[in-house]
Formats: C-alpha cells, structure tokens, sequence
C-alpha cells in the first residue's frame, strides 16, 4: 500500500511586497512512499525537503500538482489525526510541562482525554523524559525538547509520521536511542518519512532514500542500491605487478589507482571487473584477494550532487 | 471539541501574562478602595454617601440614592473600558502573530484543524482572558455596592457581558492585523490608530469629519466607513446609558455584530491561504 505519494509537485514562492520574484522550490516533484518504510529525504539546505513535507501537511500550498496521504487527497484536515510531525526547531509555549505539551497537542489532534492520559507516561518513558514531564519546557535542553517532540509527534499514535531533523541537537547515546524508536515504530507498522542531514544516520535505518536538490528529484532507491551503484574494488595481488599490464590497463580507460600490493578499481559493472581480472591472470599476477568496497552514504550522496553540477 | 482546547490554552496562555496582573492589580485596588472607602449613613432626611468618612452627596431618597450609585458605576465601567483596552491590547496583541511564528504554526496547523478554527480559539481565549477580568472587576463591584447601600444593578452587572462583547468586536480588527502582518508591533499601532483616531474620527464625525467638505457624496463615503467598522464609542456610550437605567439603542452593537464577523471573516480568510 502506497501511504505518500506526490505527482508532479511543484512550488514557487512569490518574495517581496511590490517586486515579487519568483523562487522555485520545487520542480515536478513525483515520489511514492510504501507504508510500514523508513523513508528518508536527503539534499542540501534550500534544496525543498522540507517545502516538500510542509506541502504534504497543508502548511504551504503547491503551485501545481498533486499528494495524497494513506489514499486521501490533500489539502485534507481529516488525514492529518493519522499522521504525526516533528517540525525542524519546532517551539513550545514556555509556560507548560512537558505532559502539558503532550496533553494540549494530544487533544488537538483529537484523541479522548482518558487516551491522552493512558499515553503520557508511556511515552515519555519512551522518549527517556519521563521524569522531567513536569518540568517547564522552557527549561528544557534541545535535545530535551527534541525528545519531548518525538512524543508529541506520538501522541495520536499516527499511522504516519514526519520527522524533519529528529535528532537535531541530540547526543551520540540519545541518537541511537531515537534510531531505536524509530525501528520500532516500523515494527509497529508505521510508516516514517524523514528528512536529515546526518547521513550516516539515515544510512543505518532508512529502506529507501530519495535524493533532491534545487527542487529536483535526482534519485531514489534503496540505501544498497544508492552505496553499490559505481562500487569500488579492491585487489591485492603479490608484486610487481608487470609494466605491460599497466600499459594495457590504461587502455582500458577505468578509474585504477595503484599501490603496492593492492589495486583499486572504480568499475561499473562485474563485466568491468572481469576484465581486469583476466588482464591480471594474463600477466601472471598472482591474486590474494578481491574485496568490494561500498560507498557509504555520504560519499554516494556527493558523488551524486558533483555529477549534477558538471552536468 | 479542539475550538474548546484552544481557547482554554490561549486563556492560560494570556493568564501567564504579567499585562494582565496589572490590570487586575488595578481593579483589585479599586475594590480595596470602594470596599473600605465607600459606605452609607441613613439620616433623618435620606441616606448620605460617605467616602472615608465624608459625606459625598446630600441626604438622598432610595430612587435618588439608586441613580447616584448607578452613576458612580458608569464612570467605573467607563474607566475599567479604558484599562481594557489599554491593558487588553498589550496582553493579547502577541497572541495570534506567536500562534503564527515558525515552529509553532507547524506543530497547530498539522493538526486537524482548520485555519479558521485556529484564529477563532486563538480570538476567543484573548477574548475570555479579558472577560474575566472584567467579570471580576464587575461582579465585586457589585457585590461590595449591593452589601454596603443595598442597590443591586442588574444593569450593571449585564454590563460586564457587553463591555467583553465591545472587545471581542475590538478583537475582530487586532485579528485582521495579527494574520496580515503576523508582528506584534504593526498590531499594537493599528489597533491604537484605529481607538483612537480612526474609530474616534468617525464615531465624532459630525463635529469634524463631516466640516471638511459639504459634498453629499463624502459624507456617505464618512458614513459608510462609520459602519463599516465596530462602532466602539457607541457600544460604550450605550452600555452607560444601561448602566444609568437610560433608554438603550441596541444598533451599535447589532451593526458591530455584523462588521465584527465581516472582518474576522476576512482575517480567516487571508489565513487560509498563507503559506508557512
């Protein structure tokens, strides 16, 4: 089942009171997310994540195109007691509790009071806030108020929920205990979308990623498909490796980098990889080992925007 | 149900305001004053008011003696406006352009809610903040005056429902403002031009508005804008005349009624359109 899709999105801002210029947020953005997935949004600053995410909340309106949540169509204000959002420096008023914020955001999303109740505590011990409920949020530390977020985000137990930045300000421990949530949640069946910039993060627990930039979509795919398209190879041998294959090598006009006992290879495909191999067996090489180096994420996510730069 | 949440948040919310401290502290100073200061003394040839121990009116007869308390209510009623307005403004400007703030507008509208729910909790808890401040002021007020000269006004205290209806009308145009402008400075000037300045221009139109030109035709656009907007100045010069037991014209505040929703209505929607 499809629980966001978008077709066709697109957004421009008008800025400035006389002069409007136009600022494109959004290019023809077409995306479809599978319910029960951790799906995250990658791209640099300004590049429409969250335009992306405000749109499919109703909190701006597209210039043209179409979403849908869990099969409705948008705008729709009935959809949205299914889904839960984590705002990027979301605020809350100082003056209430953290039980209080869960309790006001509770009820607005219109969950029975007895159901707002039964839910704070364990949710707040989920979050690891439960004994600083009754704290004034004011006094709260980020990470606090991010892990005080989560639960908000939580409260109307959402079938899908958007996170822009969750552990934005959260420590290596709270991180990986807000990673955790995050897997049990898709245990549970629920459905995340997730816009972040720590990359190795999104690594670690997205199904599938999507990367934009300047409003467009440039890819999606699984992280594995993301991190092994160009996979890197790496062969040790027993030197010296003979001049002629050297020669030979180049001509074959692959990314080769040499060193003593080990070559790396930058191939595109196994075809590729074969080659080099009978090429080394040819030689006499003797082999000792071929390993296939992944990119991580990161490095995935650069090489990408570097190629759509020289484009 | 979720209007009914709102409004009870935004009361806490203008509750937690110390704006408002001062306006209560302001009438509860006033009660302290009439509670201690204020009494009657029957004589021979009526009843006599007494401030601190002085005489303030002549020996009066119980119909007089009800007239000048009534009077003494009106001018508090007319000052305890004022405060409203002055205090009011200043607790409240702020409510609906932080509603409206980046991070906070995010967490509200990704609720079920719609745009115009939003701005109508937001209006009504500013405006059930000031109601109980003035049902406060009024109904002690009252209580102290009834137990101390045994005149008890239900003119005077029916006032304390419409003095909160004049500012919920008042709130319809500081709605308008907050959602344009979403800044708590251009809300505070606005509605204070328009108090004392435009609203005033117009509600006295006869003695200068109406001198700048003879031509018929500017005297209907004066009058048009007359009621277009809540006729402020009328309501309260009616709720005196309520207050003083005096023939009372409803119009102001049906004619407010209506303009009142014609701009809250405008408010909700250049909401419902905003991007955020």
């Amino acid at each position: 089942m499809i629980a966001i899709s978008s077709t066709s999105l697109s957004k421009v801002y008008r800025n400035g009171l006389l002069n409007k210029k136009p600022v494109t947020a959004l290019t023809d953005f077409s995306l479809e997310v599978e319910s029960g997935q951790i799906f995250s949004l990658l791209g640099p600053n300004g590049a429409g994540k969250t335009t992306f995410i405000k749109m499919l909340l109703s909190l701006a309106f597209p210039t043209s195109g179409s979403a849908a949540i869990l099969g409705e169509q948008l705008p729709n204000v009935r959809i949205r007691s299914r889904i839960g959002y984590l705002p990027e420096n979301h605020r809350y008023p100082g003056y209430l509790t953290g039980e209080q914020v869960l309790r006001l955001f509770g009820r607005l999303t219109g969950v029975p009071h007895a159901a707002v109740e039964s839910r704070i505590t364990p949710l707040m011990q989920m979050v690891g806030m439960d004994q600083w409920k009754r704290m004034k949020v004011k006094k709260y530390s980020k990470g606090m108020l991010q892990r005080v977020g989560l639960a908000q985000a939580l409260i109307n137990e959402p079938e899908v929920i958007f996170l822009d930045e969750p552990t934005d300000g959260v420590d290596p421990i709270g991180r990986k205990e807000i990673r955790d949530i995050l897997k049990d949640l898709k245990n549970q069946g629920k459905t995340i979308f997730l816009n972040s910039h720590l990359l190795s993060e999104v690594e670690l627990i997205s199904d599938r990623v999507a990367i934009l930039d300047k409003g467009k979509l440039l890819k999606t795919g699984t992280v594995d498909e993301l991190t092994t398209e160009g996979s890197r190879f790496q062969i040790g041998f027993i030197p010296p490796l003979p001049d002629a294959f050297r020669v030979e090598a180049a001509a074959l006009v692959l990314p080769l980098s040499y060193e003593p006992e080990v070559l790396t290879a930058e191939l595109r495909s196994t075809q590729d990889l074969n080659r080099i191999i009978d090429l080394l067996r040819k030689h006499g090489v003797e082999l000792t080992s071929i390993t296939r180096q992944r990119s991580t994420l990161e490095e995935s996510f650069l090489n990408l925007l570097k190629r759509e730069v020289t484009s | 149900m979720k209007i009914l949440t709102l409004v009870a948040h935004t009361f806490r919310e203008g509750v937690a305001k110390a704006t408002l401290w001062v306006l209560a502290g302001i009438s509860t100073l006033i009660l302290i004053l009439v509670a201690f200061g204020f009494s009657t003394e029957t004589t021979a040839n009526g009843i006599v008011l007494m401030l601190f121990g002085n005489a303030t009116s002549p020996p009066l007869e119980s119909s007089q003696l009800a007239q000048a308390i009534a009077t003494m209510q009106a001018t508090l009623a007319r000052g305890l406006m004022g405060g409203v307005f002055l205090f009011g403004l200043f607790a409240t400007a702020g409510i609906i352009p932080e509603a409206l703030e980046k991070g906070i507008v995010d967490l509200y509208l990704s609720k079920p809610i719609a745009r115009w729910e939003l701005l109508a909790g937001k209006s009504l808890g500013a405006v059930s903040v000031m109601l109980a401040n003035i049902l406060y002021f009024v109904g002690a007020l009252w209580l102290v005056v009834g137990l101390k000269a045994g005149v008890w006004s239900l003119q005077f205290l029916a006032s304390a429902l419409l003095m909160a209806f004049v500012f919920a009308c008042f709130y319809s145009i500081v709605s308008l403002l907050a959602v344009v402008s979403r800044n708590i400075g251009i809300v505070i000037i606005g509605a204070f031009l328009y108090l004392f300045v435009v609203g005033a221009a117009l509600e006295t139109r006869a003695l200068g508005l109406y001198l700048l030109s003879g031509s018929a035709a500017y005297r209907t656009v004066i009058d048009g804008l007359y009621y277009i907007f809540p006729q402020l100045a009328g309501m309260q010069n009616q709720i005196t005349a309520l207050i003083l037991d005096q023939e009372t014209d409803w119009i102001p505040f049906v004619q407010s009624l209506a303009s009142s929703g014609v701009i809250f209505a405008g408010a909700a929607a250049v909401l419902h359109r905003k991007d955020f």
